[in-house]
């Protein structure tokens, strides 16, 4: 009976864990070691290369490029979406009435996927004939070739990305705010603090632990976005949208290069890893 | 940096609101909202149009943009005559199943977290749980889609089913609410004879409705939403899913905008009957993730 009643937990967390294994953390080590080796094209084997293929990623212009537009990418749209999503978050918070109907519609971007925001924005913003040419027509603004010149499509994909993230990531600013309990900041009133003050002084380092998770997820977020890449504009024109998933994709599963892509992947894993240890470093130093 | 600051002000943290302030909130209710809902309204109205005519109110912009134009059901004709239907109902059923077989996985690994004390249980939590919920799935496809192939599961269910049926997210959200379920419900089933697997499925599972169903929803549109690893490893058209579906045909029809549109519609309409009514549910369900622990 004893010995019967040890091995319960066991059980019970034998199908996850066996899964979590063999399809989550199995891959993790596996793309390390896929880096570290090449396919041969003959026998399908894989040779030992050690860092031959890190070598040849850091000697490549495109994955040089794709870095750079990475990294332009991230730094405005994460923190547009971030600054949108707190603002959303306050106005979602105001109780007046119909407050329900605009929460229900706000919700929307997060019921409808990333492929078909790519689809409904991606033709909206058609150079041609899009709906947003036709209201900057309608205001006598000149058409913009949102797709098609390269100094405009990073930017046509912040604008369907941002859409789609921002409400997702009020979400979780709404809760926080909600979470402040009200006596505190009746306490501020009756101390006489202004609503310029309440709102520095009080809610901003309230909402500090969710800020902190949201510039995280957000940042991880945006940094594996592909979807729009893969059905708009195939990281062109000019490389201009090719960021650095899509570059990963299209090296190990249209150029059939398996262990590069690997080996990107994994220089993405570290960038992952450091950012959420990041996270943790601070919450640590806080509590 | 007078304009935010304004802004800020005019939402009023606490206390009355003057009628002009109310206004102000309203207002700006109304634009954020145009913003939200416009595209799919458009996106609507443009799927119940002839497709020589998806533009013709959008450039120049005219409201009867939001309105289909001459209304016809073609675009939803023609894509249920060229298989859209197999990806919605491949998608559907994928969903159920992942449920299912996800949701007995995953309670059952909450439960033995949330009530047992057992050698190693940090160890599997930290090192197994909490590692595989930091790391992105799609930054480890590689090794996977071989496995995959190794096993010979591309292009079959299996490849679209099983990898993603362990979820760390959801055993988290299952331990968390098994944590409070009273001790002295599970101490009488034990003491009556009953054993840990029906104490599971007669006491604990029974009283878990608002965690099955925050489990359920979240599974069901992660399944629905999922894009990357169903176009890896089963691209095979009997086997599509309705986000690759909609993703490879912007490339194959990408003149037949109406078509695509409706292919849209169907694709979201799905997540909105879903979310709107249990928008709790997900929203406790997506926030817990970051916000508790």
């Amino acid at each position: 009976m004893s010995i019967h009643s040890k091995a319960v937990p066991y059980l019970f967390l034998l199908p996850a864990v066996l899964l979590l294994l063999i399809f989550n953390l199995y891959p993790t080590v596996a793309t390390l070691n896929q880096s570290l080796h090449a396919q041969s094209f003959i026998s399908n084997k894989l040779i030992y290369v050690g860092l031959e293929n890190f070598e040849r990623i850091l000697n490549d212009p495109i994955f040089w490029k794709s870095v750079q537009v990475t990294l332009v990418f991230s730094i405005l749209v994460n923190p547009i979406q971030i600054v949108l999503a707190l603002l959303l978050a306050l106005l979602a918070n105001q109780r007046v009435r119909g407050i329900a109907l605009f929460r229900s519609i706000y919700l929307l971007p997060v019921a409808v996927s990333i492929n078909v925001t790519t689809v409904v924005w991606g033709l909206m913003l058609d150079s041609d004939s899009g709906l947003i040419n036709g209201i900057l027509a309608t205001l006598s603004l000149p058409k913009q070739p949102f797709l098609t010149a390269p100094s405009h499509a990073l930017w046509s994909i912040i604008l369907l990305a941002t859409w789609k993230g921002v409400p997702l990531w009020a979400l979780f600013f709404l809760a926080g705010l909600q979470g402040i309990p009200e006596s505190v900041i009746e306490a501020a009133k009756i101390d006489g603090a202004n609503r310029r003050q309440i709102f520095r002084l009080i809610t901003l380092p309230l909402l500090r632990g969710v800020l902190l998770f949201v510039l995280v997820a957000d940042t991880v977020a945006n940094f594996l976005l592909i979807a729009p890449v893969y059905s708009l504009t195939q990281g062109g024109p000019q490389l201009s949208t090719n960021l650095i998933m899509f570059e990963t994709y299209r090296r190990g599963f249209v150029y059939n290069d398996l262990s590069t892509s690997a080996a990107m992947l994994w220089v993405m894993l570290i960038f992952v890893l450091l950012v959420v240890l990041f996270q943790a470093f601070v919450l640590r130093r806080r509590g | 940096m007078r304009g935010p600051e304004t802004f800020i002000q005019s939402l009023n943290l606490g206390g009355r609101r003057s009628p002009a302030e109310t206004l102000l909130v309203y207002a700006l209710h109304i634009v954020v909202a145009v913003v939200f809902i416009l595209p799919l309204l458009w996106a609507i109205a443009a799927s119940f149009s002839p497709n020589e005519e998806v533009f013709k109110y959008a450039y120049p912009f005219s409201w009867r943009a939001l309105l289909p134009s001459n209304f016809t059901l073609a675009a939803y004709e023609n894509l249920f005559a060229r298989d859209f239907g197999v990806a919605l109902s491949n998608t559907f059923v994928l969903g159920m199943v992942v449920v299912i077989a996800g949701g007995v996985v995953n309670s059952m690994a909450g439960f033995a977290f949330a009530r047992f004390n057992f050698r190693g249980k940090r160890l599997l939590f930290v090192g197994i749980i909490l590692i595989t919920f930091l790391i992105p799935i799609d930054l480890t496809a590689i090794p996977r889609f071989i496995l995959i192939s190794e096993l010979k599961w591309i292009n079959t269910w299996p490849a679209l089913i099983v990898p993603g049926l362990a979820n760390s997210l959801v055993i988290f959200l299952f331990r968390q609410f098994f944590e409070e379920i009273p001790q002295d419900l599970i101490d009488a089933a034990r003491v009556d004879g009953a054993s840990w697997l029906s104490v599971f499925y007669r006491i604990v599972l029974p009283l878990s409705r608002p965690v099955l169903i925050t489990a359920a929803l979240l599974m069901f549109l992660t399944q629905w939403d999922s894009f990357f690893w169903p176009l890896l490893v089963a691209p095979h058209p009997a086997l599509r899913v309705v986000q690759v579906e909609i993703a490879i045909s912007i490339g194959e029809y990408q003149t037949l905008w109406n078509e695509l549109l409706a292919g849209s519609m169907l694709a979201a309409i799905v997540p909105i009957l879903l979310l709107l009514p249990f928008q709790r549910y997900y929203i406790q369900a997506i926030t817990s993730s970051g916000l508790k622990d």
